[in-house]
């Protein structure tokens, strides 16, 4: 199978993933208790007023009728108005979704930089010193809550030390999206370059151990060139695979960061939208969520494929 | 050594993270009071909700309310004593044929941003849909029959019956006035960006994210605004918005926690207001409970009740003990309610008086995020326990807790109050009056026929020392009655910074951003 061929399966294979997750949500939200309309109205409404929104809303229908009305605006494309806005809820999650990837990628970026050279100095001094510090200092960036992490980066770089970033917020155009970034990412990449060091740097020993690599030391290639050309070529893989489990996690789990660095993303979006019963957005956001959950393993897969040409397409 | 730079940032953060907490702990507050306003600059006020929609007519949200009336203004306003109106978009009004005719002379030379001028038509579009809208706020402009405009600059209100509080209800927010037919817009068009007559006008929204309004250069108050442009952006974080004040990349902060309160007191270059409010918070009692229906039961939970204990632990001594189930700011408020205080003696006597004198066991409704209301129901239930009363908990969402007690499946819980209108009835009407719009009396099932007919009384009574009377007899009856938990009266809190001049929240929980203004 061609790597085209692959894609395409796997794309495929996305479709009833995404429908049964929507499928699931839509009932799980729904038969939740609470109701859109009393969030919305308040703890001063009357049930009569409440009544009548439910009533516009065709909150007072079955649920099996909403669901097949439902249905039918996503087959049109159409995943409906948001309750609380009142505005299309696709728009309202595209809206959001860039500074969610934003978010992500810089991230994904900056825990790679950290990891490894870090996981090359703890395999190459092994037992040592360097290789103590490495392994433990990280650690207290996975040991801190990500909140109090982010409270410290912005008290340390956004109020004092120059005020290097802007204490929270998106900023306005690519630099000033990047530079409100920086700090969210940061705090993300020292949560998840730990973990990301302890995978390279086991793996880098197991391949600083090899015959292959002996046979290149043999040679009189220096040690530097073996670690960068021989060991961490074939280290990575296993990396790019942990890299990938945890971004898809990420998706979901960046919540957090965006309510201390303010940033309007789509976590931010999800938490509220179920607060306020605000179905349309909910399913919404899950089908964004789940496409990118499945996308993320996809490409982590193809990552996996061109680094390793042993891998084969199944 | 390159690999070596993450760990360095960290550890200077670290470090530094003391030395910033220490600062942080250590700034004293001022305040800058320059006499003369400037004009020129913009502020961004940061919020923990975003606003929903500024459609006037039919939102309820505090958080979008208070900016659609920076765009749409009303023909009288409230004065800052939450107490009473004065003449906003109209200069006066006459009453005619026994009260039942108000007619309204309109401020000459009022534009809206569009430079459109306003006349009596605008007015009576306005009203009129307003008072359409079922599903809103329709409901307080019942007693008008209808609206007719005998020339551009008058407008006369034909009344059903007579309404005491009426000038109250046209100043009420949704009655704000907006041009004739949307301005030529669909509803849902001209709602997605308003015009009017206010101190502001639209500018953008990024829904979630911020919404501005710039400078009405059309304002009929010649000077006003001071301000370019205010933005209001959406932090849900508290410790964020905090940090944003402090760095002045926001001017005010809305509502910080009340354990904040002190050390934003004492942050530099920040001014720590509390400005008296019209909130009441209950814990309300639920009927359809027997033990719950029992007077005697209810004074002796009310009696139980340590307001102070409550007031220091959870609003950090900023409140005073409620004695009414209305606020002080209010007209009519009465302070000799007698509303039941603290008497462990009174409680036990009202237990021995009751159908349950070996007490009972009762469930307690609490937000499972609200941490005030577990703080207070912790207090609230460690008092109980000497009546006899076992008190245990059932946590729930928000959402689902506003359902329960709506639907009336709980049997004790918390709820609160903040007035939209400068008059009692509002309130009344909602916590006594059982058809009050179907609210079951505030959804505790109270039906005492006696104060029912005085506060229909005080519907139509238009003499003010009569009006005042009746309402001071609700509120004693009420109060006897104790078919709340009266808890306390907490104001609105909000930090902001000291080059911020003329920022004042009224009762209601509006402002006015017209007399707002920056110093250099």
């Amino acid at each position: 199978m061609t790597l085209g061929e692959y894609v395409v399966r796997r794309l495929l294979q996305m479709i009833p993933v995404v429908f049964g997750v929507t499928v699931l949500v839509f009932f799980m939200i729904h038969l939740v208790p609470g109701d859109p309309a009393r969030t919305i109205l308040g703890n001063q409404a009357t049930p009569a007023r409440v009544a009548l929104v439910r009533h516009a809303w065709g909150l007072d229908k079955p649920v099996y009728v909403q669901y097949w009305k439902f249905m039918g605006r996503v087959a049109h494309g159409n995943l409906g108005d948001s309750l609380f806005y009142g505005v299309s809820a696709g728009h309202l999650v595209l809206e959001r979704l860039p500074v969610t990837l934003w978010l992500i990628v810089l991230s994904a970026i900056f825990s790679v930089c950290i990891a490894v050279p870090l996981a090359a100095i703890a395999a190459t001094k092994a037992d040592r010193a360097p290789d103590h510090v490495v392994r433990a200092v990280p650690l207290i960036g996975l040991g801190f809550p990500a909140f109090y992490l982010g409270i410290l980066l912005l008290l340390v770089f956004g109020l004092n030390s120059g005020r290097l970033f802007p204490v929270g917020g998106y900023g306005s155009g690519f630099l000033g999206h990047l530079h409100s970034m920086i700090l969210p990412a940061l705090t993300v990449a020292l949560g998840l370059a730990p973990i990301l060091i302890r995978s390279l740097r086991a793996s880098l020993l197991e391949v600083l151990e090899s015959e292959y690599v002996a046979t290149a030391r043999s040679k009189g290639i220096s040690e530097q060139r073996v670690l960068r050309k021989h060991a961490l070529r074939n280290a990575i893989i296993s990396m790019v695979s942990v890299l990938g489990v945890n971004i898809g996690y990420l998706v979901g789990g960046t919540l957090v960061i965006e309510q201390v660095f303010a940033l309007p993303g789509i976590g931010q979006l999800m938490i509220n939208s179920i607060f306020n019963r605000d179905f349309p957005v909910v399913q919404a956001v899950t089908l964004v969520f789940a496409v990118m959950v499945v996308l993320v393993y996809l490409l982590t897969d193809v990552a996996h494929a061109l680094l390793d040409p042993r891998v084969r397409y199944e | 050594m390159k690999a070596g730079r993450p760990l360095l940032i960290l550890a200077l953060a670290l470090l530094a993270a003391a030395g910033a907490a220490a600062a942080f702990a250590g700034g004293k507050g001022t305040s800058n009071s320059a006499a003369t306003p400037q004009r020129g600059g913009s502020i961004t006020i940061a919020r923990q909700e975003d606003s929903q929609s500024f459609d006037k007519t039919n939102v309820f949200q505090n958080e979008s309310i208070w900016l659609a009336e920076q765009i749409m203004e009303p023909l009288y306003t409230v004065t800052a004593d939450g107490k009473s109106e004065k003449p906003w978009l109209a200069t006066s009004y006459t009453e005619s044929n026994g009260g039942k005719t108000y007619t309204f002379t309109l401020r000459k030379g009022v534009k809206f941003s569009n430079g459109q001028p306003m006349t009596s038509a605008d007015v009576k579009f306005s009203i009129d849909d307003a008072r359409a809208q079922s599903k809103g706020w329709g409901y307080l402009d019942a007693a008008i029959k209808n609206i007719t405009t005998p020339d551009p600059d008058h407008v006369v209100f034909h009344l059903k019956y007579n309404w005491a509080p009426f000038l109250a209800d046209i100043a009420l927010f949704a009655n704000g006035i907006i041009p004739n037919n949307f301005a030529g817009q669909t509803r849902k068009a001209f709602y997605e960006h308003p015009i009017g007559t206010g101190p502001f006008m639209w500018d953008k929204r990024v829904v979630g994210q911020s919404v501005t309004f710039q400078r009405n250069p059309y304002y009929w108050q010649k000077g006003k605004p001071y301000l370019d442009s205010v933005t209001w952006t959406y932090v849900s974080d508290q410790n964020t918005r905090e940090l944003q004040l402090e760095g002045n990349q926001i001017q005010v902060d809305e509502f910080p926690p009340f354990n904040s309160v002190e050390k934003l007191q004492h942050t530099g270059g920040v001014t720590m207001t509390l400005f008296p409010s019209t909130r009441t918070d209950y814990l309300e009692m639920n009927e359809d409970y027997a033990p719950l229906a029992d007077v005697h039961v209810r004074r002796a939970i009310s009696y139980a009740i340590d307001r102070n204990a409550i007031i220091k632990s959870v609003l950090f001594g900023h409140g005073k003990p409620a004695n009414s189930f209305l606020p002080p700011q209010v007209p009519f408020y009465s302070k000799n309610a007698g509303g039941l205080q603290y008497n462990m003696a009174q409680a036990k006597a009202e237990m021995a008086k009751s159908k349950f004198p070996n007490g009972f066991k009762v469930t307690m409704l609490v937000g499972s995020g609200a941490q005030d209301e577990q703080a207070t129901g912790q207090i609230v239930q460690s008092e109980l326990k000497p009546l006899g009363i076992n008190v245990s908990f059932v946590q729930q969402d928000t959402s689902t807790e506003f359902q329960n007690i709506q639907k009336m499946n709980y049997q004790l819980g918390f709820s609160y109050w903040t007035m939209d209108i400068a008059d009692p009835d509002e309130l009344v009407a909602f916590a006594i009056d059982p058809k009050g719009g179907g609210a079951h009396s505030f959804f505790t099932g109270y039906n005492n026929p006696k104060v029912i007919n005085l506060s229909h009384q005080a519907e139509r009574e238009t003499n003010i020392p009569k009006r005042a009377a009746l309402y001071a007899q609700i509120q004693k009856i009420a109060a006897q009655d104790a078919f709340m938990g009266f808890l306390d009266y907490a104001p609105f809190r909000y930090a902001y910074s000291n080059k911020l001049h003329g920022f004042f929240v009224y009762p209601l929980g509006n402002y006015h951003l017209e007399d707002a203004w920056l110093s250099k």
